[in-house]
């Protein structure tokens, strides 16, 4: 009798313990083929904005640079909004907002930077004024080079105070 | 003491399975009677189908996570897949193989309720086997379609060919499967949906039908058991072994042996030759033998006939389903059933056997492992933005012959004269005929061979329109055209 209920208890065990081994097996190797795999550290490529001289003037310019962005299987060409200041040994900002990422706009009215979608102002040179943004606009590096601005786009973390960049 | 001896003979009603699931229940209507030894693990087969399904559900499902349905992007995100992400080559080798096991498996699972006639007994479930079968040759035939690369595009032409040949309906079922008049990314997304949405959904629809909406015509001796008895545990632990074995070796076998994956389709050289699934190479090898419009009706009709023949079994013997002491099965239908698998199984052995003796197919085929293999071995290439349109072609900045070192900028005057006006004048082709950008990286493909090849195209596998051009070029000029060719790089 004692061994009859045993080997009845093992048979009831025994096919849940196959089904638990390869659904283990499976959702192991599930886990590692979603997690997704880390880009390769590429060095930084410099765009091209435009001409040095075309750059003058008092107010922020908006221009765009064309940056490469790899994802998994494929490479695209984006446009990305940066703006150029100018006043300031053309020093270059990202256009994108650090509180939630929206694109911001110059107001010349106000003489600041705007963002429209939760009214965070900026200073003219990217300071933070006012609005939910935690920190002032990011500003890229940017060289000149044969005549030309340059610039390394990038992108950091939003809505927080330090400025880490997305890997 | 007669309580003990009633527990081991139903199972305790109070089971967690039992309590909170339908399970039991359904297990019992599963499992059609008592078997003991040899004939108890013969009828695991069940078991083994149900685990590859699951396993075809799971790995398919966790594919599309990175498949992309388009002529221009399907070959890359499987290469990805292949090369880059983390066990992605067993992934796809599970789901590749694992569809032919779950075809040779049905096929094993009908063979054995043929033999005990069970679809007398149990002609609900025989249909569900048949149709299911049906719907797992669909799936292996449109997901081969999917990764794009040379294989994967002959094969839909194939089976293109084979349904625009078919008689009334080939015009409109070839315009439906393609999308249009020729292949295309639209055929790539249509095969795509078919594969992972629509069969699947059919197959899912079967399994529900059986399970939950038919029921068989019941014996005296299943109607009276009302809970799980000792032999049906045995018979569940018996069909859960061998799935587990099963998946053991399936898992092990993906492993080692990756699923095949060549270079993109539009690398794809003249000469490819195409071989079809394990499980469709009976089928390939009968069309050998049949002339054009008769084979697109033999490929629809004999698996359709086999498959209708199948399904017609429990009707055929709808006398005898109350005589379910008739064991043996009938002779006609045992021998048309016998005749059948003889075909399969020949025409299956004649093609690997054809294959391994014919000496043109054989280096072929050799050139295209080989080529896969280069492919398998090259790192992963992202796909890229697509460069823009080429400035005007320097076609007549001729270079002096003098010139030593050959730039992919400046192809020899004998290249622009002979080769240009198929190849393009960089060697970046003219569909339909094959770029050269790449080739010097592709196996048998040195300086010397390309000179051979020049002289003697059909040596090299290459097929019409490409000629000799033995004497139409000198052998200097054909040296000229072979180093610069070799130094063309990919785009």
């Amino acid at each position: 009798m004692k061994t009859d209920k045993s080997r009845r208890k093992f048979l009831r065990v025994l096919p849940l313990g196959i089904f638990a081994g390869m659904a283990g097996v499976l959702a192991a190797a599930a886990f590692r083929f979603l997690r997704p795999v880390a880009a390769a550290q590429r060095e930084a490529v410099w765009l091209d904005v435009a001409p040095v001289s075309e750059l003058k003037g008092e107010k922020p310019l908006l221009r765009t640079v064309l940056a490469e962005r790899s994802a998994g299987w494929s490479v695209t060409l984006e446009e990305q909004q940066v703006f150029i200041l100018p006043a300031q040994k053309h020093q270059a900002l990202s256009s994108m907002c650090p509180h939630e990422g929206c694109n911001v706009v110059w107001r010349d009215e106000t003489n600041n930077f705007f963002c429209p979608c939760h009214d965070s102002a900026f200073a003219p040179d990217g300071e933070r004024v006012s609005g939910p943004a935690r920190r002032g606009l990011d500003p890229l590096p940017s060289r000149e080079k044969d005549g030309i601005l340059q610039v390394q786009y990038q992108t950091f973390v939003n809505n927080i105070k330090e400025r880490i960049p997305r890997a | 003491m007669t309580a003990d001896d009633k527990q081991t003979k139903t199972a305790r009603p109070d089971g967690w399975l039992e309590r909170w699931t339908r399970l039991p229940g359904l297990a019992r209507a599963l499992f059609d009677e008592p078997a003991a030894g040899f004939g108890a693990w013969a009828r695991t087969t069940a078991g083994a189908v149900c685990m590859l399904v699951a396993v075809q559900v799971i790995t398919g499902v966790l594919l599309a996570f990175y498949y992309v349905p388009s002529a221009e992007s399907a070959h890359a995100t499987v290469a990805y897949m292949e090369k880059v992400v983390p066990a992605g080559a067993w992934m796809r080798a599970l789901h590749h193989y694992g569809s032919q096991w779950l075809t040779l498996f049905l096929v094993l699972h009908l063979a054995q309720g043929f033999w005990r006639a069970s679809y007398r007994r149990r002609p609900v479930g025989w249909l569900a086997s048949v149709l299911l079968l049906a719907l797992v040759m669909a799936g292996g035939a449109t997901g081969y379609s999917l990764p794009w690369d040379a294989r994967a595009f002959f094969s839909t032409r194939v089976a293109e060919g084979i349904a625009g040949g078919l008689p009334l309906v080939g015009d409109a079922l070839h315009h439906w499967l393609l999308g249009g008049t020729e292949i295309s990314t639209m055929t790539v997304s249509r095969f795509f949906a078919v594969h992972a949405f629509a069969n699947p959904a059919l197959i899912v629809l079967v399994i529900a039908a059986r399970l939950f909406i038919f029921r068989e015509p019941r014996t005296k001796e299943e109607g009276r058991a009302s809970s799980w008895e000792g032999w049906q545990q045995e018979q569940f632990a018996r069909q859960a072994i061998v799935a587990g074995a099963v998946f053991l070796a399936l898992a092990l076998y993906a492993l080692k042996y990756h699923a095949p994956l060549g270079p993109a389709a539009s690398d794809a050289e003249m000469g490819y030759l195409p071989r079809p699934g394990a499980q469709f190479l009976w089928l390939f090898q009968t069309l050998k033998y049949l002339p054009g419009p008769v084979a697109s009706l033999f490929a629809a009709v004999v698996p359709g006939l086999i498959l209708v023949g199948l399904a017609l079994l429990p009707f055929l013997d709808a006398r005898q389903w109350r005589r379910t002491s008739s064991y043996k099965p009938r002779k006609a239908s045992a021998v048309l059933f016998s005749l059948a698998l003889l075909l399969i199984v020949t025409m299956t052995a004649v093609a690997y056997i054809g294959d391994a003796r014919d000496p043109n197919v054989r280096a072929q085929l050799e050139r295209q492992s080989a080529e896969e293999a280069a492919f398998r071995a090259e790192p992963f290439e992202p796909q890229r933005p697509a460069a823009p349109a080429p400035s005007t072609p320097q076609a007549n900045a001729t270079p002096s012959p003098a010139a030593s070192v050959p730039s992919p900028d400046s192809p020899p005057a004998a290249y622009i004269k002979q080769c240009a006006n198929c190849h393009g004048s960089h060697g970046q082709g003219a569909k339909p005929f094959p770029k050269l950008l790449g080739v010097g990286s592709k196996p048998r493909r040195t300086v010397e061979d390309i000179i051979g090849l020049l002289n003697d195209p059909v040596a090299y596998g290459l097929e019409p329109p490409m000629k000799s051009f033995a004497t139409k070029l000198t052998d200097q000029e054909k040296r000229e055209i072979a180093e610069w060719v070799v130094i063309l790089k990919k785009k």
